[in-house]
């Protein structure tokens, strides 16, 4: 029987939470994937695509053969108020001769047609893994369909194998750079732009009726519910606030050193989270006004979610969970909300996590916990076995492993349709735990 | 769209080759599969299937970098194959080119060839197969991986009695059910793949994470010796085909035939089996009655239909002849791959249905997208889909139903359970789409046929209803008022105390005490702002199940200062968009406010009229503040008189339950109260309270005699004979809180303001490194910006971030860049604490020479900055 194998060089990238002091944050991760191990982890395709797609009116054109268009179409819950545009997946569907002769005239005569017919003022080109390999200047394609429509064709170079989700995350973030600068000079306005939030289940409109509720006025939402034309206005900001760290940092930074608007990290999962990120927020802001409702309708919300909470506690005692994300942030947040709940953490890993992220995962958890970077199925089965873990907050692919394996299971995913941030996350969250962990099918099994 | 973009594939149709291989892996026994390429490959087919198949699905991935892409791939591959050995002890591995390995030209065979070479000891059969996503879609690939593990196989060639039945990519439960008629039939066989356990498996206590249904590869060494390959594929290119291979290498015949879907294919298929020595039981031929009589007794229902069927060639061609026999009209048939023979294999069938139904207009493509799918559906007039869950978004769109069936359907539970196999699936299939469009017309005659043929008046029973929702939730919240109801004493109110100010002076009333122990009106222990009060009113909802009404009853009157007042029921109905709002007052700004307390959906309003006569009013009021000037006397009076009756008319005519409120003034009014009872009556009040005078020290009235209980009780029954009298007034504070027979104000004061600072505690300025922006989480070392707090041990204040480079560079002191923790300790030098999550000997050190305490945490940064400034 195959039993808890571990590959000799994934044993560096799993670490147990030892009694007395932590290791130092000594796991391996940050790394290539292990070829043959079953990871989880997508490509530097989906990271951009994942990053840009929610831009509402852009025309979103995937420069490769089929496949990649395919599995990427309309897949998560990004909601629009504006254009649909985005849902819909355009590909130049590069066929054998295409592969022989080159494809960049096809892309040429498809970004020509687009232009006739529909005149967008935004398109994206992505180009694939094999376009580089044979030789089509996307750029140059780009730059004169610029010179020729007086539009933006922002070319977004992300051949999957040129390292995972993060490094398209990066590049995304170039690409709105290069949206963005010819505007930076704009006069300022109050007001804010939100980073990393994606309108998944209509979290980007709860952050907005939060502010507003504050004062605050939001210039731009990057990217969650965008249109070019507010894209365009986020150099007129005062503050910027990243959600998504992982994604949106290097843009944030970028826009700091060259527009000269400052950021701040926040987080809007969990109660502490959310009511410290927005009281902060109206601190930066330095408006005593914004402070004052900020700190009543952080104390209104903290205590009705808390007394909310109250309410399940019962239902999780002696519960233990666990965790495999895509991001570090992700985990902890996540981690801490389950401290929160008084469900134990035993089992936790993501799938791009950084060193010093694992250092404070290991901080959080009990001794003992299993700690995994980039973990693949059969780890997943082993360790959730061993510890007994009663529930996996987890992606589509983790789902029915964990269900075979008699364990509730929690969509933490860019295609759910309920929101998860905010105080509403938090009764979603609650709500959602509770009926899958204390379902009468376990009882059955 | 893409009708006009002929480069462009407008939402695809198809999937790619990868995918297809995969699938058909799946269905041999103890197969894993290993794509050659990049990382997102797997993970992409492995999402895909995953919520299809609801079944965990390992596929592995060479992980192809971009070292392995210019210099080859095969450390990659090769370490790959011994991983996945190790991982899952395969019996069989399918090793699957992705458009990356196929550009880039890998020599898979000669990588392969080469683990073995390396790996004497490796007892796994690994098949290979060429599937470049731009060569052909999941089709092709599903086929030319089968095709693979046919042609890769070590033959026994000795003739057997068996039969080989190759499918394409059906589903489990169609695999299950074909199985089982093959066993009823009698039919020795061998079926090629079978995916019916692997992606559809059971629950038990032990789970296997290796694929171990499926054909096994011993079987498939037999296929070679079999009677005859019965290939249920219309569209499968020779080249590829495993029967033709059978044929070419062993001289297996073939027999080619459509898939047993609907009447005439499953009649078919039993035919050619029969002929191989199936005997067909009673049971399979029962099967087949009940398709025909419920083929029968749905036609004229089907005759409705025009269809939209898209999907893999060989899926649209069945079901497209599924459709035809029982009279549905396919108007759009689609598939994304590349199929010239579909059009012309399925022209004359559905003209035929639709010469008898007068439809010319149809369409049948090949290697077409979605966007060229949804403008024909619309053009062609189609009321229902059928195919995978892709035509969602058309379904979305435009309206037209889509019956899911194909792959992938993960928009709903059961994809790997759909049947429409032999005679008893069809029958299943059937039944879906009958229902559908019976649904439709019952859903939605009679509103069809009322808005086409009914010319009459519209009735105006809607409005009327409409209205009598409003009265009676407004009636609703009556019976759940403590004040307005007698019967209500269990629910809870709480008045809140936003409005200071007043505008009139009456003789029996002054503000200035505050006694937490003493119930009366006009008394308050705070007055809250409108945000406060908001604050206030959440907490005591919290904890308080039984409130049902929020008031604002001064402590001055709730009009005089009218933004406090609406700003407040403003935030909480917000909040709570069931809460009662009731609100009291003097009435003398009424005719200014009163359509605005309408529109904030106050419902009870309290007036207190003590006299309608200018002469009596002049003894209970000292004056009238009025637009700015103060009346006495007479004038002052009428004034507010005037007012309050005509605000309490328009109320009342606008559906709002007005309670009038008089003190009963032994010698003043206690005579004139019947004729105010009948005035206010007649106006429209609810209700009257009459109340005794509480004699405040300091008022005109403090010496007034009292009127007995008696007395009071006397007036309220005759002027019970005009209206309805409250007898149960407990003459609250301005900001009571519970039910009128307990207060509980005292438990809840202070909770709304912000607790004042009793006395100034230090402050201190705390520098904190955090990578997330929530928790310290960040090396002291590492931070390249800092977090600036100030806190005083009750408060914290987020000041500023500070770039460590940036405020370095600003400064004269630190010239030297190089020195990292140099440019730190200068951005943090004015803090008195800083914050981290580890931090090393020297800079340590360093810090606390220059007096700045430094504390290592992974806490919360409000809670983390909090205790330590308290510390300090």
């Amino acid at each position: 029987m195959k039993s808890a194998k571990i590959l000799e060089e994934r044993k560096g990238s799993i670490l147990m939470k030892d009694d007395g002091c932590c290791s130092g944050g000594g796991i391996h991760c940050d790394t290539e994937s292990v070829s043959g191990a079953v990871s989880q982890r997508a490509c530097v395709y989906c990271g951009a695509r994942v990053v840009l797609n929610p831009i509402t009116d852009a025309f979103h054109i995937v420069h490769g053969p089929i496949g990649c268009a395919s599995y990427t179409w309309d897949i998560r819950g990004s909601l629009s108020s504006g254009s649909e545009l985005y849902r819909n997946s355009f590909s130049t569907d590069l066929q054998e001769k295409d592969i022989v002769f080159g494809g960049a005239e096809k892309l040429t005569r498809a970004i020509d047609e687009v232009m006739e017919t529909y005149a967008p003022k935004l398109i994206f080109v992505y180009a694939t893994c094999i376009v580089g390999v044979i030789g089509d200047d996307v750029e140059a394609v780009c730059r004169a369909a610029e010179a020729k429509y007086h539009n933006r064709v922002i070319p977004v170079k992300a051949p999957g194998f040129a390292g995972h989700k993060a490094v398209g995350y990066r590049l995304a973030c170039n690409a709105l750079m290069e949206l963005i600068t010819p505007h930076k000079d704009i006069a300022k306005t109050k007001g804010i732009n939100i980073l990393g939030d994606f309108n998944l289940a209509g979290e980007m409109w709860i952050l907005k009726n939060y502010l507003k509720q504050l004062g605050i006025p939001v210039v731009s939402t990057i990217t969650g519910d965008s249109s070019y034309e507010t894209l365009i206005k986020a150099p007129s900001a005062q503050l910027n606030i990243v959600q998504c760290a992982g994604s949106m940092m290097y843009l944030a930074k970028r826009m700091e050193e060259e527009m000269g608007i400052p950021f701040m990290k926040v987080s809007f999962f969990g109660i502490d989270d959310t009511t410290s990120s927005l009281v902060r927020v109206a601190q930066a802001l330095n408006d005593e006004e914004c402070i004052k409702k900020a700190k009543i309708f952080t104390d209104v919300n903290s205590m009705r979610m808390r007394s909310f909470l109250e309410k399940y506690k019962p239902n999780f005692e002696n519960k233990k969970a666990a965790i495999y994300v895509g991001g570090g942030f992700k985990a902890i947040s996540l981690i801490r909300q389950f401290n929160e709940m008084g469900i134990e953490t035993v089992v936790v890993g993501t799938q791009t996590g950084k060193k010093d992220e694992y250092e404070v995962i290991e901080s959080l958890v009990n001794p003992n916990t299993v700690i995994l970077d980039d973990a693949n199925p059969a780890e997943l089965e082993t360790f959730m076995k061993e510890k007994g873990a009663d529930i996996l907050v987890g992606g589509v692919k983790e789902r029915p492993l964990a269900y075979k394996l008699g364990i509730a299971f929690c969509d933490h995913n860019h295609e759910r349709k309920h929101a998860l941030a905010g105080y509403e996350g938090v009764e979603n969250f609650t709500r959602e735990i509770n009926l899958t962990m204390n379902s009468p099918v376990w009882s059955l099994i | 769209m893409s009708k006009n973009l002929v480069n462009l594939n407008v939402n695809p149709c198809k999937m790619c080759m990868p995918m297809g291989a995969v699938n058909a892996f799946y269905g041999v026994k103890k197969c894993m599969t290993i794509l050659h390429g990049s990382q997102g490959c797997s993970t992409y087919i492995r999402r895909h299937m995953a919520t299809h198949y609801n079944e965990p699905v390992d596929i592995a991935s060479s992980s192809l970098t971009e070292h392995g892409t210019v210099f080859g791939g095969a450390e990659n591959l090769k370490k790959g194959l011994k991983n996945l050995i190790e991982l899952y002890q395969p019996e069989v591995i399918g090793v699957a080119t992705t458009c990356l390995a196929e550009t880039i030209g890998e020599d898979v065979k000669a990588i392969i060839k080469d683990f073995y070479a390396e790996n004497p000891d490796a007892d796994v059969k690994i098949i290979y197969v060429e599937s470049a996503g731009y060569s052909g879609t999941q089709y092709e690939g599903f086929f030319k991986a089968l095709y693979a593990i046919v042609s890769n196989m070590e033959m026994d060639t000795t003739p057997n009695n068996k039969v080989n039945i190759i499918t394409g990519m059906i589903t489990p439960a169609d695999t299950r059910y074909l199985k089982q008629l093959l066993d009823q039939l009698g039919v020795d066989y061998i079926l090629l793949p079978d995916l019916s356990d692997n992606l559809d498996g059971v629950h038990v206590e032990k789970y296997d994470r290796l694929p171990s249904g499926g054909t096994d590869l011993s079987d498939i060494a037999k296929m070679a010796g079999a009677r005859v390959t019965i290939e249920l594929s219309e569209f499968t290119e020779e080249s590829v085909s495993p029967a033709e291979y059978l044929k070419e290498t062993y001289g297996v015949p073939v027999v080619r035939l459509n898939p047993p879907i609907g009447l005439r294919d499953t009649d078919k298929f039993l035919t050619v089996l029969e002929s191989y020595g199936a005997i067909i039981p009673e049971e399979i031929k029962k099967e087949r009655g009940r398709y025909l009589d419920a083929m029968v007794d749905s036609h004229k229902y089907n005759a409705s239909g025009r269809a939209t069927i898209f999907g893999e060639p060989d899926f649209v061609h069945s079901m497209t002849r599924l459709c035809c026999e029982n009279g549905i009209m396919p108007v759009v048939v689609a598939t994304g791959s590349k199929c010239a023979s579909l059009k012309s294999k399925l022209t004359d069938e559905i003209a035929k249905v639709g010469k008898t139904l007068f439809i010319t207009k149809f369409d049948i493509l090949d290697f077409t997208d979605f966007d060229m799918i949804e403008s024909l559906t619309k053009e062609n007039n189609a009321n229902m889909m059928l195919g995978s869950s892709d035509g969602r978004r058309i379904e979305e769109r435009i309206g037209v139903p889509l019956i899911r069936f194909g792959f992938p359907v993960h928009d709903r539970i059961g994809g790997q359970r759909l049947r429409c196999f032999g005679y008893s699936g069809s029958l299943l299939l059937l039944d879906q789409i009958t229902n559908l469009l019976l649904a439709k017309v019952e859903s939605s005659y009679r509103e069809e046929l009322f808005d086409k043929y009914y010319r009459e008046e519209k009735q105006e029973k809607d409005t009327v209803a409409e209205k009598t929702k409003v009265m009676k939730s407004i009636e609703e919240k009556t019976k759940t008022h403590p004040c307005y109801n007698c019967g209500a004493g269990k629910y809870g109110r709480m008045h809140l105390p936003v409005a200071p100010k007043c505008n009139i002076s009456c003789n029996y009333c002054v503000r200035k005490y505050d006694c937490p122990n003493e119930s009366r009106p006009g008394v308050t222990t705070e007055v809250l702002t409108p945000e406060e009060a908001f604050k206030k009113y959440a907490v005591v909802k919290e904890k308080m199940d039984n409130l049902t009404v929020v008031g604002i009853a001064g402590p001055g009157d709730s009009l005089a200062d009218f933004k406090n007042t609406e700003k407040t029921l403003q935030l909480i109905r917000e909040y709570d968009p069931n809460v009662t709002f009731c609100l009291s007052t003097n009435g003398l700004m009424l005719p200014v406010y009163a359509s605005d307390l309408v529109k904030l959906g106050v419902s009870h309003v309290t007036i207190t009229i003590n006299a309608i006569d200018p002469k009596i009013g002049a003894q209970i009021y000292k004056y009238v503040d009025y637009m700015g000037t103060r009346y006495t006397g007479e004038a002052g009076a009428s004034i507010l008189m005037a007012n309050q009756l005509a605000g309490l008319k328009y109320l009342t005519e606008n559906g709002i339950i007005c309670k009038i409120n008089m003190v009963m003034l032994k010698g003043v009014n206690d005579h004139h109260i019947v004729e105010v009872v009948k005035k206010v009556k007649e106006l429209g009040a609810e209700i009257t309270n009459i109340m005794q005078l509480i004699p405040v020290e300091g008022s005109v009235f403090e010496n007034m005699p009292l009127v007995s209980n008696k007395e009071l009780m006397n007036l309220r029954k005759e002027c019970g004979v005009h209206m309805k009298q409250m007898y149960h007034c407990k003459q609250c504070r301005a900001d009571a809180i519970g039910t009128l027979d307990k207060d509980q104000s005292i438990q809840f004061r202070g909770c709304g303001s912000d607790a004042k600072a009793e006395q100034k505690k230090p402050v201190s300025k705390v520098a904190v490194a955090t990578k997330s922006g929530v928790i310290v989480d960040q090396h002291f070392g590492h931070a390249e910006e800092f977090y600036i707090y100030e806190s005083d041990g009750k408060e914290v204040k987020f000041i500023e971030t500070r770039n460590v480079d940036k405020y370095c560079s600003g400064i004269e002191e630190c010239g030297e860049k190089e020195n990292k923790i140099e440019n730190i300790l200068t951005t943090v030098s004015d803090c008195q604490i800083v914050m981290a999550l580890r931090i090393g000997t020297s800079p340590s050190t360093k810090l606390a020479q220059k007096g700045i305490k430094v504390i290592t945490t992974y806490d919360l940064i409000e809670n983390a900055v909090k205790t330590a400034a308290r510390s300090v």
